[in-house]
């Protein structure tokens, strides 16, 4: 402690600007790690706190995916000795039309029975409404609202609230407002309770339920009361405590939090190389102090010690400021990843607050004390190796000794060749992941002998260029390959990381578009919600003639979507008329005979997988696939597998004949409209609109406005992803400033030297400037190249353990393209201080400087 | 051709330091001037001041009529590029470069075409008597040999006033004897004004006039 006081604390205020920037690199990790995870918490946790809340005493929920329950099952649920209270349940979100509120969580339940498992605790004379529930139930315009809400929004009882239902936009009337706290703090406090008859016929439901609430019999556990529910209604419910609706959520953020994690810890990992950067150029030049240090008797560990202390201190300083920033990032990050979750998943979220996790946050202050520590651990040992006659010698302690770099290259050779043996025998999960890991460390490995053997080619070009400049900057560089390398390694790594992101996005993106023009070729397409992914409101079985009546169309597919739960997993039934399906729409087949698949899933003898889950599942043509349903589940066996970008999780493709028959569940969520030849899609929009629309609650879209939407979507997806690699270029500039701040002091007195024989300001610039623009040339170079070989493993990652979606290998030469003046324009701005600092310093102490 | 009047350089540290105080100098056009005095006494502030590396804190320094305090950062380098040559105790060689580099360092930077500048450091190099080292880096040559390189840089615009900080410090007494040698016979051919800031006695008798400064005063100028 006493050496970090007397040693460590003078050379930290001498270098403050760099042990600032040191830190910073640590803070950007730790931020963006904490910022990105925080928020996907608190969407989760906001989801988890609504299900707890709206919840109230139930123990289990019965449901059926998105398919919804009979109104016959709750007799049945209810009639189970085990079951004290059973408690049907419609959920669903509505916008509320009410400037800044967004939406409105609407909980439909029948007040008759369920106040045995929900506590209704109202504000003043409002307990009236449900001392009698049929005074509520006589009038289905009924809402009870919460005090939050009403208070934010001027309402009381009696107000009205407007909301648009399947039978377009009705008012209802404030009948009850709860107290806050406990369910009324549900959403946000936008939580509305209405009657659960009138919520089936406004959003569709006919005579189904979302789910049943269940209390349990006292006595009776939660095993029991699942087992002894499971025998009175058989297989193909899902039989769960509330939690587990959180559960199903968690798996399907999955993918974006799996995603998110990798690029926060590339992120951490490259804040890790500006430390070890800094501990490494902080050991040679303080090789005299350590000389003396060791030559009056310390240790050689009281050395290793005292950079250790260093980095925990520079790893606890940064971690602590990354936390605060982070925090602050998560802030603005939460409310935009809870809208996208709503738009890609259709579940309604409405996080605003940020949930902290202390075991989460002392965990990422931990983890970058532990990064600092390990990075600076290298040149920790390298300081307590230092013999003190050898440290105060002067020498070029900042080149890279021959046998040094031979055994770089020996050990990265020995990792390519592990890593193709990996990549060989890569069907094996952990096998691919250290394929990928080995490929990255040879990577770094040979960073510092590729970056010399291009800074040296560069050396001539940039002499013809600038003769004294040019031949400075690179000569710096070549002479001091300890003080760039990891700057470049750094920087090759996040562009690697950029264009594997890149490469990733272009590839999703292309491969979305070309299954959006295949497969999207409707003309029309009729939906309940704005959001299509949402099924929160759908259309009744009898509008299907309706639609179909209509002079301008000549087809339409009905399509009912419902998310079911499949080996554990939230996967997308799709039912659909299969025979139509296969004659309008020409798939993209990866697996079995077109004219067989459909012909076999239109009789309702098989279905068909999408792709990813057929790869996510390793599932192949004839493999039997059980679904549960209501009846007590379907088997049918795997007739093809086509390429669909539909869902994420994966998609079943069974015939609509087969859903009703085994889900009891007739109703749609989306039209899929043919017109007939020669009729424009706006006059049958029109046709539709005029003849449906008045009735009923809809969206018609036009063709290209699905594409716009899912493309738009696929966009708002990567644009996540994007954030990261900003965060990850900013690390590497870090490192560059960096390293230029140590390369000006280390070469003070030649920079001096160049100005005493008449070295002019604009020329000393250019020197500091072109070695800036070096290391980014350098870097692009690299980590152009790397990304190359992290975009391959980036696509064997999501096709296999992600997403299961195959994406064609697309190198992004735009983003490359992109990259090199932006790489180029940051190096430069990352000189400007630096330079500056060299053009001004004292040219007497500049020449006199050891 | 040099001129200081008054002259006083102050160092604002913690404690303030006066490294010069109200120093009055002429050096006339050819001369050669040794500076002696005691560590602290002044010495290499004073070259410092006259080579236009640092300012005066006041008074008056002018080169070649010209009043150094009126110029600015970038005049001033032009300055020394054109006016005045270095040579410095440890060299101050760039190590990355050669012997013939270094030389054009100055050259390049005032933007000479590049044969003639080639051709003029080949030139300086064998008037120094290192045209046998021409492609050699620094660390490949003796001190003699680099102070050498040194002189020769400082010839490079064959410059009218010559500054020499401790130009045999760095050396053993046989080489040091070389370089001197060296300096006087390029004063003799050049005819350049020069000045020797040194610790040797030996040095300083060999010119001939010696100008003494203690506590920041000059406490001697003597001519022989």
């Amino acid at each position: 402690m006493i050496l970090l006081r007397l040693i460590s604390w003078p050379y930290v205020r001498k270098h403050l600007l760099r042990s600032i920037l040191t830190t910073a690199g640590i803070a950007l990790g730790v931020a963006l790690l904490v910022g990105m995870r925080t928020a996907n918490d608190s969407v989760l946790r906001s989801f988890n706190d609504t299900v707890d809340r709206i919840a109230g005493k139930a123990q289990l929920q019965v449901s059926a995916g998105d398919a919804g329950v009979a109104e016959d099952v709750l007799e049945r649920v209810q009639a189970a000795p085990e079951v004290s209270a059973a408690a049907p349940v419609i959920e669903t979100s509505v916008e509320t039309g009410l400037a800044g509120q967004g939406k409105m969580l609407v909980l439909a339940v029948d007040m008759t029975g369920d106040r045995s498992l929900r506590n209704y605790d109202f504000d003043g004379g409002d307990e009236d409404v449900i001392d009698d529930p049929l005074v509520f139930l006589a009038q289905p315009d009924s809402l009870i609202i919460t005090r939050e809400f009403a208070d934010r929004n001027g309402l009381r009882t009696g107000s009205k609230v407007s909301f648009e239902t399947m039978e377009g936009a009705r008012q209802f009337t404030v009948r009850g407002i709860l107290k806050a706290g406990g369910m009324a703090a549900a959403f946000g406090g936008n939580l509305g309770i209405m009657d659960i008859y009138a919520a089936q016929q406004v959003f569709g439901r006919g005579r189904r339920f979302d789910r049943i609430d269940i209390g349990l019999a006292e006595g009776v556990s939660i095993e029991a009361g699942t087992a002894a529910l499971q025998r009175a209604l058989g297989g193909g419910y899902e039989i769960e405590p509330p939690s587990g609706r959180g559960k199903q959520f968690e798996s399907l953020l999955r993918i974006y939090n799996t995603a998110v994690s990798i690029s926060s810890l590339f992120s951490l990992f490259i804040g890790m190389f500006i430390i070890y950067n800094s501990f490494a150029i902080a050991v040679t030049q303080r090789r005299a102090e350590i000389g003396i240090l060791r030559a009056l008797g310390a240790t050689r560990g009281q050395i290793r010690a005292l950079f250790l202390g260093e980095s925990a201190v520079a790893g606890l300083i940064g971690s602590t400021a990354g936390l605060g920033a982070g925090l602050a990032f998560a802030r603005s990050l939460t409310g935009v990843t809870g809208r996208l979750m709503e738009n890609i998943f259709g579940v309604p979220q409405n996080a605003q607050e940020v949930s902290l996790d202390p075991r989460f946050l002392v965990g990422a202050l931990a983890l970058g004390v532990v990064v600092s520590m390990i990075a600076a651990y290298i040149p920790a040992r390298s300081a307590a190796r230092v013999e003190p006659v050898q440290a105060l010698q002067k020498g070029r302690y900042q080149v890279l000794g021959a046998g040094e770099n031979r055994a770089r290259r020996w050990a990265a050779a020995a990792c390519v060749a592990l890593g193709l043996a990996c990549l060989w025998a890569g069907a094996y999960r952990p096998l691919a992941f250290a394929g990928y890991s080995l490929t990255v460390a040879a990577m770094l490995l040979l960073a510092p002998f590729l970056s010399l053997e291009l800074a040296r080619a560069l050396r001539g070009p940039l002499r013809r260029f600038k003769p004294i400049e040019g031949s400075l900057a690179v000569d710096s560089l070549i002479q001091a390959p300890r003080r760039t390398s990891a700057t470049v390694a750094a920087l090759m790594l996040s562009l690697a990381l950029v264009i594997g992101q890149g490469g990733v996005a272009r590839a999703s993106y292309e491969s979305i578009r070309g299954w959006v023009d295949t497969t999207l070729n409707p003309d029309l397409f009729i939906t309940a919600t704005e959001n299509i992914a949402s099924r929160g409101f759908r259309f009744p079985a009898s509008m299907i003639p309706e639609v179909t009546k209509l002079p301008a169309i000549e087809e339409t597919q009905p399509v009912r979507t419902a998310r079911v739960q499949f080996r554990g997993k939230p996967v997308m039934l799709v039912a659909i008329d299969m025979e139509s399906l296969g004659r309008r729409v020409r798939r993209i087949v990866v697996a079995g005979n077109i004219e067989e698949m459909n012909r076999r899933s239109a009789a309702g003898q098989a279905v068909i997988l999408a792709e990813n889950l057929a790869n996510l599942e390793h599932l192949g043509l004839g493999d039997m696939v059980e679904i549960p349903t209501p009846r007590g589940g379907l088997r049918l066996p795997v007739a093809g597998v086509i390429r669909d970008y539909s869902n994420q999780l994966g998609s079943i493709f069974l015939d609509r004949k087969v859903y009703i028959r085994e889900f009891q569940d007739d109703t749609v969520d989306l039209f899929r409209v043919y017109l007939r030849p020669g009729v424009a899609p706006e006059e049958g929009r029109r046709q539709i609109i005029e003849g449906l629309g008045s009735r009923r609650r809809m969206f018609v879209l036009l063709n290209r406005d699905v594409r716009d939407y899912v493309l738009g979507l696929t966009n708002q997806w990567l644009g996540m992803t994007r954030i990261q690699v900003i965060v990850a270029v900013l690390v590497a500039v870090l490192g560059i400033v960096n390293t230029l701040t140590v390369s000006i002091s280390d070469r003070r007195r030649e920079l001096g030297v160049l100005r005493a024989v008449g070295g002019l300001r604009a020329q000393i610039r250019g020197a500091v400037w072109l070695e800036a623009a070096a290391i980014g040339a350098i870097g692009l170079v690299l980590g152009l190249s790397a990304g190359a070989v992290v975009l391959y493993y980036e696509l064997q990652v999501i096709q296999r353990d992600v997403g299961g979606m195959p994406l064609a290998y697309i190198y992004p030469l735009g983003v490359a393209a992109t990259l090199i003046p932006i790489i180029l324009g940051a190096a430069l701005a990352a000189a400007i201080v630096p330079a500056e600092a060299a053009v001004r310093s004292s040219l007497v102490e500049a020449l006199e400087y050891e | 051709m040099i001129r200081l009047n008054g002259v006083s350089k102050q160092f604002d540290g913690k404690r303030k330091v006066v490294a010069l105080d109200s120093v009055d100098l002429d050096v006339a056009r050819g001369e050669l001037v040794s500076i002696v005095g005691p560590s602290g006494s002044g010495k290499s502030t004073l070259l410092n001041l006259i080579g236009g590396l640092d300012r005066p804190s006041s008074g008056k320094i002018e080169i070649d009529g010209r009043d150094v305090a009126s110029l600015s950062d970038d005049d001033l380098t032009r300055l020394r590029r054109d006016k005045i040559g270095f040579i410095f105790q440890f060299f101050n060689l760039l190590p990355s470069l050669t012997c013939v580099e270094n030389v054009a360092l100055p050259l390049h930077l005032k933007g000479l075409p590049r044969k003639e500048i080639e051709s003029r450091a080949r030139d300086l190099l064998e008037l120094v008597q290192l045209g046998t080292r021409m492609d050699h880096l620094p660390d490949e040559l003796s001190g003699g040999e680099r102070q050498r390189v040194a002189i020769a840089r400082a010839l490079a615009f064959n410059p009218p006033i010559l500054l020499a900080d401790e130009p045999t410090g760095n050396l053993d007494t046989h080489t040091g004897a070389e370089i001197l040698r060296l300096i006087h016979d390029l004063h003799d051919r050049l005819g350049a004004t020069v000045l020797i800031v040194t610790h040797d006695s030996g040095v300083a008798q060999s010119c001939p006039r010696t100008v003494t400064l203690r506590d920041a005063r000059i406490a001697g100028d003597a001519r022989r």
